[in-house]
């Protein structure tokens, strides 16, 4: 199944097959030049973390492959619960996103495509929602997480914020281009409004949702002021809050003595927790989002 | 169609700011000066105890006693659970590995030790109460935003605080109570290179003050014209902190025990302008501690005097590789003749939540590292983190920090010497201090920065005293 | 159109669920706590209209403004005319690899900022760095870029962007998607150049999405937090200190009862800012 074609067309011309390999090659350039613009930073940190730990700080662009040590990686599995961070991170992946990537859209569809009362209060609290830095917000929210007994669970990592305002203002984006014709249609079929969205909507959206997934995934998984709070112990830990203790003698003022060895335990700690998260979206871009959007297009 | 689109946009825009002005107006409104209270930190006076044995003595001192001071366990065997937090890194490490050596005196102690995100979580912890730990590492500098939620720890202390450094138990000392288990003790060092120095025929030994310092550092750039001998910091926090490492040689600090201001005084005068020469001479080279431009100059011999905390041995001895070695420490040169020849910079201390659970075991476990030798041995000992010690910090303990009984092996990067002797003798100088004011870091904004702006050359050290106390007043102090 | 239809209730009724529990409390809180000095411990003490006639007569709150101001312009129109760019790249059906570079694209969104805030230290350096020694070798002089607040500024923005580009493509990307190819097949029948379609169909069409886009970035930017905190403490002299970083400063300070009048004036700056961004894009929409 070949990806259909959205891109502009070249106008015709004699000079086609010149022009066109020029072309290709002009953007293969462009888009390998920002590849290496974005991966050198990773691939610079994957690296070091290879290194003696000193000579991170000491002589950050000096790589001596035969100096090459797992220390690093050895003591970081030792000191730090990466792994425990792993599966907390995943847990709260799988129950958040589904509550986000079933609600939202289903808000946001109720929002684009109908007119009822409140609607605009409604909507009101999820642009709130969504501009109200989430700092302000711990106190209180730890305040009634410690009242419903919920620090240091999963429920106080995946509940608060599980339908993301964010998604819901995308996906009302996404599905107000939906043209009414089809969910007319539909309704005249004796279709119910559930039925609509289901059968009507999420087909025709599914580009959005492939991306919503994608997004959604690396929003929860970068997630780190709320989950630092109420994850106290390594029980519940995720892994941006295992890897925001290690970076802690690194950030803002570096005070004391031994930032040189969190550094290259942090370093270890980030390359581990990139390669899963990694292997895991090379394979959604292969299967799962080609698959979805060769579906997904309408004549 | 796109006419009801922007009108409804328009409606939910006005209706959301209506929600929020009316909520804002409808709270201000009842608002009124008897303030409602959502106050979460209710104070649970007494610290419950697990263990099984409780005596009376206990129970009777515990209600007859200052409610909000830490009484000791009184019982032979103290059981229960602990939840310890430390910073991660070596230094958890070293701590850990004392847990067994605790365990070998308090078999039913467990220890739960954790490594944490301290400045992000600690906070938010005492504040909602939840999950609160039983003992903490805090850094000097802020115990004093916390004092209210922590336990008064001066009865426990008292059988030690004579033998504590004055400059630690008077940093933890607020209001007349004692808030943290003081742990290390850094005095500032002159560090400087040796083998660079004496090459120009620069002798460092005979520097005793300040003055001393400024012509070393002339005679040294008359040699190697490009250098910037002394080191100026670039980071606006660690420039304040060592500022009051300076300031503390001189037995004072920003604030004084009540609060008030005391940047306009002639020690901060004299001091500023020691950093307003150095600049204005072009003797220092500025950067930012052990950044790139720090650590390079620092090997290429442009750099060769750095007063800093003792801490900065860690530099020649992991990150200085050329010059390794070549580097010794001393005691800072004095402001004066006969003054004092350290000042503390940085330093944490161990403090314990009111709302722990386990308090006083929480004790035990702090009275054990910091005041019994098995305790501060392992601490400072060499062990398999450190192999020929801590050395980047002394024991606040002064029965533990000996000048004649190191804890710590000499040290190579430092030619061999003997930096035991050196930082315990230094230490031994510094004068009483204050506990640092609750705003301490906001005043970085604007001591820190008008400090840096003064290493600029744009300020006059007199507009930097001036300037800063101004903006504190009025940002910091009045708003407390 | 059915007004009383209980569907969309229903539809709506998890989200308002979980605003309800979650998030109405801390909200009333916090705005209960603007009007009052409180540290933490003990009550709060009312104090009125007191810290928001301090901020707003203060020079640092505007100055953080500002500086969240500045850095939209540095970040938001590049990362538009990039992100666009990209994504009508990555678009191109003949176009082997994309799944490669779609990936790559989003690794720096994913990769956490302590574990790359080294190298940017380290290669934008004043005197021992990459980018300085490059332009030794040009004969540019060196720049301050983290030490000076001219260069300081443009900097984090580099850094923003190199983190948040990605994530901007993907949206980019599904807009796109759902443009019909029969568009451009029509367009280039006519005779329409590969940036003559671009400007008169890809743009248009997917102006929604850009909308989307920059109401989004407005709110990173104001809120951006991580990227000051981690490499520059907001310095030199402010000139990085974001709103967000301002406010950051404030809680983690314990000046709570500030922070949550900061929070509020900066919900109403970023309201105000977005509905103008709003207004704008639509008057251009054809008329």
């Amino acid at each position: 199944m070949t990806a259909t074609d959205h891109s502009p067309k070249p106008a015709r011309t004699r000079r086609l097959v010149s022009w066109q390999y020029a072309r290709t090659f002009a953007i293969h350039g462009v888009l390998l030049l920002l590849m290496v613009a974005f991966l050198a930073p990773v691939v610079w940190a994957i690296l070091s973390s290879f290194k003696q730990a000193n000579g991170i700080i000491r002589a950050p662009l000096v790589f001596d492959p035969s100096s090459f040590t797992l220390d690093n990686y050895t003591s970081m599995f030792e000191d730090v619960p990466i792994v425990r961070g792993f599966s907390n991170t995943a847990v709260v992946l799988v129950f958040k996103g589904a509550i986000t990537m079933f609600f939202a859209p289903l808000a946001a569809f109720a929002f684009a495509k109908y007119d009822f009362k409140g609607k605009n209060v409604i909507f009101g609290m999820v642009l709130v929602t969504l501009m109200l830095p989430t700092i302000v917000l711990i106190i209180p929210l730890l305040l009634e997480m410690k009242t419903l007994g919920w620090v240091n669970t999963y429920q106080g990592l995946i509940l608060p914020g599980a339908v993301d305002a964010f998604a819901i203002f995308w996906m009302r984006q996404v599905i107000r281009a939906v043209p009414d014709d089809l969910l007319a249609a539909a309704r005249i079929d004796g279709c119910s409004e559930f039925g609509i969205f289901w059968r009507v909507i999420v087909p025709v959206i599914r580009p959005g949702l492939a991306g919503l997934a994608v997004l959604t995934i690396m929003n929860i998984y970068n997630d780190f002021v709320w989950p630092v709070v109420v994850a106290s112990s390594d029980d519940r830990a995720t892994l941006q809050v295992v890897l925001s203790s290690l970076a802690q003698n690194i950030t803002g003022n570096r005070i004391g003595a031994d930032y040189a060895t969190v550094t290259g335990e942090l370093l270890a700690a980030a390359s581990v927790a990139l390669i899963p998260l990694l292997i895991f979206f090379i394979l959604l871009q292969r299967h799962f989002i080609n698959g979805i959007l060769a579906g997904s297009v309408k004549g | 169609m796109r006419e009801r689109r922007r009108q409804s946009r328009r409606t939910r825009w006005l209706t959301t700011i209506s929600v929020l002005t009316v909520a804002a107006l409808g709270l201000a409104a009842c608002g009124s000066a008897d303030s409602t209270s959502d106050s979460t930190a209710t104070s649970d006076s007494t610290a419950t105890s697990d263990s099984t044995a409780t005596s009376d003595s206990t129970t009777t001192s515990l209600v007859a006693a200052d409610s909000d001071r830490l009484q000791a366990p009184t019982e032979d065997s103290p059981e229960g659970e602990i939840t310890i937090w430390d910073r991660s890194g070596d230094l958890y490490e070293v701590f850990d590995a004392t847990i067994p050596k605790f365990n070998e005196k308090y078999p039913n102690i467990k220890v739960n030790h954790v490594a944490v995100d301290i400045d992000a979580k600690l906070q938010n912890t005492l504040i909602t109460g939840a999950d609160v730990p039983d003992g903490v590492f805090l850094d000097d500098a802020k115990i004093g935003g916390f004092s209210e939620f922590l336990w008064d720890l001066a009865d426990v202390l008292a059988p030690y605080v004579d033998d504590i450094a004055a400059q630690k138990v008077d940093v933890n000392t607020i209001n007349g109570g004692v808030f943290g288990v003081p742990f290390d003790l850094d005095p500032g060092l002159l560090y400087y290179n040796e083998a660079a120095l004496s090459e120009a025929g620069v002798d460092a030994a005979q520097i005793e003050t300040y003055d001393d310092l400024l012509d070393a550092a002339r005679e040294y750039q008359a040699k190697n014209p490009e250098s910037g001998p002394i080191h100026l910091e670039q980071s606006p926090f660690l420039g304040q902190l060592q500022l009051e490492m300076f300031a503390s040689q001189l037995g004072t600090s920003m604030a004084d025990s009540a609060g008030e201001l005391r940047l306009d005084s002639p020690e901060y005068e004299q001091i500023l302008t020691f950093l307003d020469t150095v600049q204005h001479e072009d003797l220092g080279t500025r950067a930012e501690y052990l950044g790139p431009t720090d650590i390079a100059e620092l090997e290429n011999g442009n750099q060769v005097f750095y007063p800093w905390a003792i801490w900065f041995s860690f530099a020649p001895q992991q990150l200085l590789t050329d010059t390794t070695g070549d580097w010794r420490a001393m005691e800072l040169p004095a402001w004066e003749d006969g003054g004092a020849r350290s000042g503390a910079m940085g330093g944490s201390s161990f403090v314990l939540p009111r709302e722990g659970e386990n308090s006083e075991l929480a004790w035990l476990f702090y009275e054990f590292l910091m005041f019994n030798e098995a305790g501060y041995s392992a601490v400072w000992g060499p062990n398999d983190v450190y192999p020929t010690g801590l050395n980047t910090s002394i024991p606040s303990y002064l029965p533990a920090a000996d000048p004649g009984a190191p804890l710590f092996q000499p040290v190579e990067a430092l030619g061999g010497q003997d930096l035991w002797a050196v930082a315990t003798e230094a230490g031994a100088q510094i004068p009483g201090g204050t506990p640092l004011p609750t705003w301490w870091a906001g005043a970085v904004d604007y001591l820190g920065n008008n400090i840096q702006r003064m290493l600029d050359g744009d300020l006059k050290p007199s507009d930097v005293v001036s300037l800063s106390t101004e903006e504190i007043q009025d940002n910091l102090v009045d708003r407390q | 159109m059915a007004r009383l239809r209980a569907a969309p209730y229903v539809f709506v009724a998890p989200f308002v669920a979980m605003f309800l529990a979650f998030s109405v409390y801390p909200m009333v809180f916090t705005v209960r706590l603007s009007f009052t000095s409180w540290r933490g411990a003990g009550d709060p003490v009312w104090i009125g209209w007191d810290n928001y006639s301090y901020l707003l007569t203060n020079d640092r709150f505007w100055g953080s403004l500002w500086n969240s101001a500045a850095l939209w312009l540095l970040i938001v129109p590049v990362q538009l005319v990039v992100g666009v760019i990209v994504a009508v790249l990555l678009n191109s059906a003949k176009l082997r690899l994309r799944g490669m570079y779609r990936v790559a694209f989003i690794v720096p969104f994913v990769t956490p900022l302590v574990a790359v805030a080294q190298i940017w230290v380290v290669l934008f350096d004043q005197s021992y760095g990459a980018i300085n020694s490059l332009f030794a070798l040009v004969g540019l002089p060196e720049v301050g870029w983290l030490t000076t607040s001219t260069w300081a500024k443009p900097t984090l923005a580099l850094l923003f962007l190199w983190k948040t580009t990605g994530f901007i493509v993907i949206i980019l990307l599904s807009g796109l998607q759902s443009i019909k190819p029969v568009l451009y097949e029509s367009a280039s029948l006519d005779g329409a150049s590969w940036s003559q379609q671009l400007r008169s169909i890809t743009v248009p069409l997917i102006r929604p999405t850009i909308m989307f886009v920059v109401v989004l970035q407005t709110l990173a930017v104001f809120q951006m937090f991580a990227e000051p905190f981690v490499v520059t403490q907001g310095g030199p002299y402010s000139s990085t200190t974001t709103a967000g970083y301002f406010l950051y400063n404030q809680i983690n300070r314990a000046d709570l009862g500030t922070g949550a009048a900061t929070s509020l004036l900066l919900v109403v700056a970023v309201m105000a800012l977005s509905l103008m961004f709003v207004r704008m894009l639509r008057a251009e929409d054809g008329s």
